[in-house]
């Protein structure tokens, strides 16, 4: 069977426990002090990396290809981190990563940037990314991505992709109740927006950085400028939802007339 | 379980491979970076790849560059020197020096602990100069301390900056999130270094199949830059031992927070405050002013402060209320919050800088200098120092041996204005081993006499120096309610700091959710601190029997992030999930092993820690 | 007047999903003439279900492909649909299946589309969406001037829209190609996720958050995890709760002390762990940091047993804070419980 192009879509967003407050900009809504944040690889675009790459190694002839639209300085300072998990080629643009950016656009500049790549075969095309982002949260931008690369296949919430005898791939999908859908499909091209997925994160290894690094510094010089904006959007709040309230702080009651209240609210409906 | 199936320990040769990325590696990174690009100069090609360039790498612990450091207001010299067309514009938080000054803080509480001498002489500045809201201003810098030529920085963003612009050469490689757990030695020479194990449990028990053991990467020269307690540093001076003399006995941690100041905030960037007195006299503080209305407010709690009470933190929160600061603070947000240990020893505590195959520069090779208090600009002159010397050896094809090393670095380093002005530093703070008086007047004087005189003999052992509560606290507090109050504390596993500070007459701090929060607040919101699973505890305490007799528990007190916890049955708990990797624990365990030097608490390479770039 | 569309797969018996008849109360408020587009292989039962709901007409496209939620034949059923409405606004629910194939509609229509809208509304005859961004911590209030606008809704955030009496509306069946090219995917069955404990309960009408403080030592100087597990999992039982913890005792389960057993990562609350959907919680023996409490986003009444005072609770996090013992409090609700059930 000939190796799979795998593409995967995805971009940086603020480290997890970041403090995040909106704040106007001449481009629109932005993040606080957004170019100080530490950033990391999108969590579920993670995933789907480290999937394609779990794919890859499977299957002789495979590739992976990391498409990133963000700030080339942020870039450079996440491949620091990713670059370490798992070997992949990368094609940068340099332009925004803020949640607030427009999907429609991005999608256009991505769909754009994968139809550019060198020797690009739709029967072998696999189109990775994360089901949401950590910044946008939308679930969007990779779906529109394969709408305009006109591929009829897809699938999101993805936690699950194993190869059938023949090339079938074989998908499962989070539904409702905490279920998967399983879906069969006759091959590529198929677009996948990743969840969790079973696998652990891969552990730092040297020797795939310094590979991986050859790649991806020229890939970084060389990312053309990209800018995206807000689209025909005008925001008219953008705000942090209030979270102080008037807290009635009981001293003096006893457990049993504690568990009485409790009860009596816990029973409302 | 058969050798088959346990992953074997991978190798690989480089030709320099770095430990840690702080100052010094930035120093040393630049210098070289920018000689292996100059298109100009012949190629400097690799021994370990024939064929390629030279394979520089740098493995730093923390999760990302600038994530593991904190600073910093400073002369910058040499960083100008490297950076000519420096512009603090294009760097966060960066500003020139404008208005520098000197305060000492009075006591507004009346719980810090001031010795007949200093109450004397508070109350004649009260008499005769008055207190301007409970300080008296130094009418001037002295010259040995200021830094009105230079920089306020947020060191986790200048690092940054220097690491972007180090990486975008293409010619050496940068790894956060790599530990080192320590250098390959044969005999006294260094071949390289060994990457921390992964996919481990917290013993260090491989964990099935996600067992990964560290890299073994063998390198022509190691370059050990990983901090005042760093791994490879302590290994080093274990198994080479130190220079004749020579010791690590002076340390502090210095714990800050970084606040955004509130809109109307009188304070302009570029201002610098140094201050000592309080909370306790022997604790020295800074307020530093960085531009939009940011400010970095921290305090330095020192190994010789007998106190085995030595809670940074709470200490820190009553600093921030001072009279004098407070009105600058009260309505202001915390943004990040850090803490680092910093090697006071300064010279006395340098250590072998170069052997064959290995060279050290920055805060672990004795560069800070506490008189003139600083150590960033020192360690990135050591490194660039290190690699003018280097570059020399690989264009003449020599060997990195010792003596190779010592005729171009160490020359250098002897040279250089970091050995002169270490020099002048080496006793400065002797005095403050009397007390506060005796050290402010020992500074002094090996300030204005360019160290030729100095007050008070060398310190002892940092473990030897630690007293019981009981004579802590002696007048202030009976030795019945201390004996009640550790009970209480047992039975809740809290530390004793706080019902002990209550106790002695500090108010109890009225928590805002705004700039005064809870410690864990501080560690979550402020410093972001978060560590990957897969490794082992990176702090361990290495006879239980030992800490089970061990009456002070000050690793618990002093643990900047409650990471140290009283323990079942006497060994302290550690979680690792919320280690800052600060060190302060490493300094403060008053348990020697038993004909060594050694402590009962051993502190080592681990991944995670601070998840901010703004200290 | 502008048109609205209010687009839906059925269920497998051709009735309406409940988070459809959500998304019409959105519909309506909107404005607008309400459309209804459904797709499925069944779709009769959803049309009937409609009446006296102030739809003006339902438009259906029924197909056996379409039995299968599946990208390329739901995309093509929902573009038809939305192009034989001819609306400007299309209002969808935020089930799995309608959310595989929105975005792509959007684009396929020359549409934009914006999801997690909790809230729409119309000021000056102007449409406004209320979204969530980066995680559910910014929440912004918009306008497009694009048109189609698709407009994906959370469940839970509209109540379903009542029937008022009347007659069924319309239907006007909708033909749809589906050719192989669509169809080169099969769905093959569902699985469902192993059983155990169930303590994770994404229905239950309270969240019961767990703290570390049930592990610490007792009045007694000793810990007692046994009769913590009984109690809680006592009252999960006796009240259907949904079980969260924070991170802490998390990860003392992870070291294999003897604490609750039950436990696991996927019940942590904040932090990286979930933000559930609760109209209540009651959180016990936790401090209540800012890094947890994040994760209490979307709990909107909230009550906290901690034997301090001064924990993060009592600073506006809760509506209530019970400074007593959760142990003493607990073994009294759970009888209560127990009592009023028999």
């Amino acid at each position: 069977m000939p190796g799979y192009q795998i593409v995967v879509l995805g971009s940086i967003v603020p480290d997890p426990l970041q403090t995040l407050e909106p704040v106007a900009t001449p481009q629109g809504p932005g993040l606080k002090n957004e170019a100080m944040l530490p950033h990391v690889l999108d969590p579920w675009a993670g995933h789907a990396l480290y999937e394609a790459a779990n794919l890859a190694a499977k299957v002789p002839g495979s590739k992976v290809t990391l498409v990133a639209l963000g700030p080339k300085q942020k870039l450079q300072q996440v491949m620091m981190a990713v670059g370490q998990k798992v070997p992949f080629e990368l094609v940068a643009l340099d332009g925004p990563a803020s949640g607030f950016t427009d999907a429609h656009e991005v999608a256009a500049k991505l769909a754009d940037a994968v139809q550019k790549l060198p020797g690009l075969d739709r029967s072998a095309l696999l189109l990775f990314g994360g089901w949401e982002s950590a910044s946008r949260g939308a679930g969007v931008t990779l779906q529109m991505v394969g709408e305009r690369l006109g591929i009829p296949d897809q699938f999101f919430g993805v936690d699950e992709l194993s190869v059938k005898d023949g090339g079938a791939l074989q998908i499962l999908e989070r539904v409702e109740g905490g279920k998967h859908q399983v879906s069969v499909c006759a091959g590529p091209p198929a677009v996948l927006g990743w969840a969790t997925g079973n696998l652990p994160e891969p552990k730092n290894n040297p020797q795939v950085g310094m590979a991986n690094m050859r790649g991806v510094m020229p890939a970084l010089q060389k990312a053309p400028a990209t800018p995206v904006g807000t689209g025909g959007v005008k925001f008219e709040s953008v705000a942090v939802p209030k979270v102080a309230r008037e807290t009635r702080v009981v001293k003096d009651m006893s457990p049993d007339e504690i568990a009485k209240e409790l009860v009596e609210w816990i029973s409302q409906d | 379980m058969s050798d088959e199936n346990v992953p074997q320990r991978q190798t690989m040769a480089v030709d320099v491979a770095c430990v840690g990325f702080g100052p010094a590696t930035a120093g040393f990174l630049t210098t070289l970076s920018r000689r292996l690009a100059d298109a100009s100069k012949p190629p400097l090609e690799s021994a370990a790849s024939p064929g390629m360039p030279l394979q520089v790498l740098c493995y730093e612990r923390a999760d990302d560059v600038g994530f593991g450091v904190s600073g910093v207001v400073t002369r910058a010299r040499a960083i100008k020197a490297a950076f000519p067309d420096l512009d603090a514009s294009q760097i966060p938080m960066a500003t020139p020096v404008r208005d520098e000054k000197v305060l000492y803080l009075l006591d507004p509480v009346g719980a810090s602990r001031r010795s007949v001498t200093l109450r004397a002489a508070d109350k004649t500045l009260r008499a005769f100069h008055g207190a301007d809201r409970d300080s008296f201003e130094l009418p001037w810098a002295p010259a040995f301390l200021h830094k009105t030529d230079g920089f306020v920085f947020s060191l986790g963003q200048l690092l940054q900056w220097m690491a972007g612009q180090v990486m975008a050469t293409g010619t050496v490689q940068i790894w956060p999130g790599t530990p080192v757990a320590e250098a390959l030695v044969e005999g006294k020479a260094v071949k390289g270094v060994r990457l921390l194990d992964q996919g481990v449990d917290r013993q260090g028990r491989p964990e099935g199949g996600a067992y990964m053991p560290g890299m073994d990467v063998h390198a022509a020269l190691t370059v050990v830059a990983d901090g005042p307690v760093g791994a490879v540093g302590q290994q080093l001076d274990e198994v080479i031992g130190m220079p004749p003399g020579h010791a690590r006995r002076e340390w502090a941690v210095g714990m800050k927070l970084v606040v955004d100041l509130p809109e109307d905030t009188p304070l302009q960037a570029g201002t610098v405050l140094h201050t000592f007195g309080f909370p306790e006299p022997e604790i020295f503080g800074f307020l530093y002013v960085h531009p939009d209305r940011v400010a970095s407010v921290g305090i330095f709690v020192p190994s010789w402060f007998e106190s085995p009470v030595r809670t940074t933190y709470r200490y820190l929160q009553h600093y921030v209320q001072h009279p004098r600061l407070w009105p600058y603070l009260e309505k202001a947000k915390l943004r990040s919050w850090g803490a680092k240990s910093i090697l006071e020893s300064g010279r006395r505590g340098e250590p072998f800088l170069a052997g064959d195959g290995f060279a050290r520069i920055g805060e672990g090779s004795g560069s800070t200098n506490v008189l003139t208090s600083s150590g960033v600009d020192e360690a990135f002159a050591t490194g660039v120092q290190l690699a003018e010397g280097v570059i020399e050896l690989l264009e003449a094809k020599k060997p990195f041996t010792r003596e190779n090393l010592e005729a171009v670095y160490v020359a250098r380093r002897r040279d250089s204005w970091v050995e002169r002005e270490g020099q002048v530093a080496e006793k400065a703070r002797d005095g403050f081993q009397k007390g506060v008086v005796t050290g402010l007047m020992g500074m002094a004087l090996s300030g204005f006499t360019g160290g030729r005189m100095s007050l008070g003999d060398e310190p002892p052992h940092p473990a030897d120096q630690i007293g019981t509560l009981e004579e802590f606290y002696k007048g202030k507090i009976p030795a019945a309610d201390i004996a009640r109050i550790r009970r209480e504390c047992a039975e809740k596993g809290v530390p004793l700091h706080d019902a002990l500070m209550d106790r002695a007459g500090w108010p109890p701090v009225p928590m805002d959710g705004q700039v005064l929060v809870s410690q864990q607040d501080a560690l979550l919101m402020g410093g972001k601190v978060q560590a990957p699973p897969g490794y082992a505890d990176h702090v361990v305490f290495l006879d239980p029997e030992l800490c089970r007799g061990c009456g002070k528990r000050v690793c618990v007190e002093i643990c900047s992030a409650e990471a140290i916890r009283p323990g079942d049955g006497g060994t302290p708990a550690f979680d690792r999930e919320k280690c800052v990797h600060c060190g302060a624990c490493l300094w403060s365990c008053p348990t020697r092993l038993p004909g060594t030097d050694r402590v009962n608490l051993q502190f080592r390479a681990g991944a995670g820690g601070l998840h901010s770039a703004e200290n | 007047m502008d048109t609205t569309l209010l687009l839906s797969p059925t269920e497998a018996d051709g009735t309406l999903p409940r988070a459809a008849l959500e998304a019409l109360s959105a519909a309506k408020a909107a404005g607008g003439t309400v459309i209804v587009g459904l797709f499925g292989a069944k779709t009769g039962p959803a049309a009937a279900q409609l009446a006296g709901t102030g739809v003006a007409k339902v438009l259906a496209a029924e197909a056996a492909p379409l039995a299968q939620p599946r990208y390329g034949t739901d995309a093509a059923a929902c573009a038809a649909l939305a192009r034989a409405a001819g609306a400007t606004v299309i209002v969808a629910p935020a089930l799995s299946r309608m959310a595989r194939v929105a975005a792509g509609v959007a684009q396929r229509l020359g549409g934009r589309i914006d999801t997690h809208v909790s809230a729409l509304s119309t000021e000056g005859g102007a449409l406004s969406a209320t979204r969530w961004y980066y995680k559910q911590r910014i929440e912004a209030k918009l306008q497009r001037a694009e048109r189609p606008w698709v407009l994906l809704v959370d469940p839970g955030a509209y109540p379903a829209a009542a029937a008022a009496g009347g007659a069924a509306p319309a239907v006007e069946p909708v033909a749809v190609e589906l050719g192989p090219e669509l169809q080169r995917s099969q769905v093959t069955g569902v699985h469902a996720p192993t059983s155990g404990e169930q303590t994770i309960r994404p229905d239950a009408k309270l969240l019961f958050v767990a703290g570390a403080g049930w592990t610490k030592k007792q009045a007694d100087g000793k810990p007692n995890p046994e009769k913590a597990g009984e109690l809680i999992l006592g009252f999960l039982r006796a009240a259907g709760a949904s079980l969260g913890t924070s991170k802490s005792l998390t990860d003392q389960a992870g070291e294999g002390q003897k604490v609750l057993e039950f436990m696991t990562h996927l019940n942590q609350v904040g932090q990286t762990g979930s933000t559930p959907r609760h109209p209540r919680g009651l959180s016990t023996c936790c401090h209540g940091e800012e890094p947890h409490v994040v994760g209490w986003r979307f709990i909107r009444e909230r009550r906290a047993i901690n034997l301090d005072a001064n924990c993060g609770w009592a600073r506006g996090k809760a509506d209530v804070v019970y400074v007593a013992d959760a142990f003493a409090v607990m073994e009294k609700v759970n009888a209560l419980l127990t009592a009023k059930k028999t």
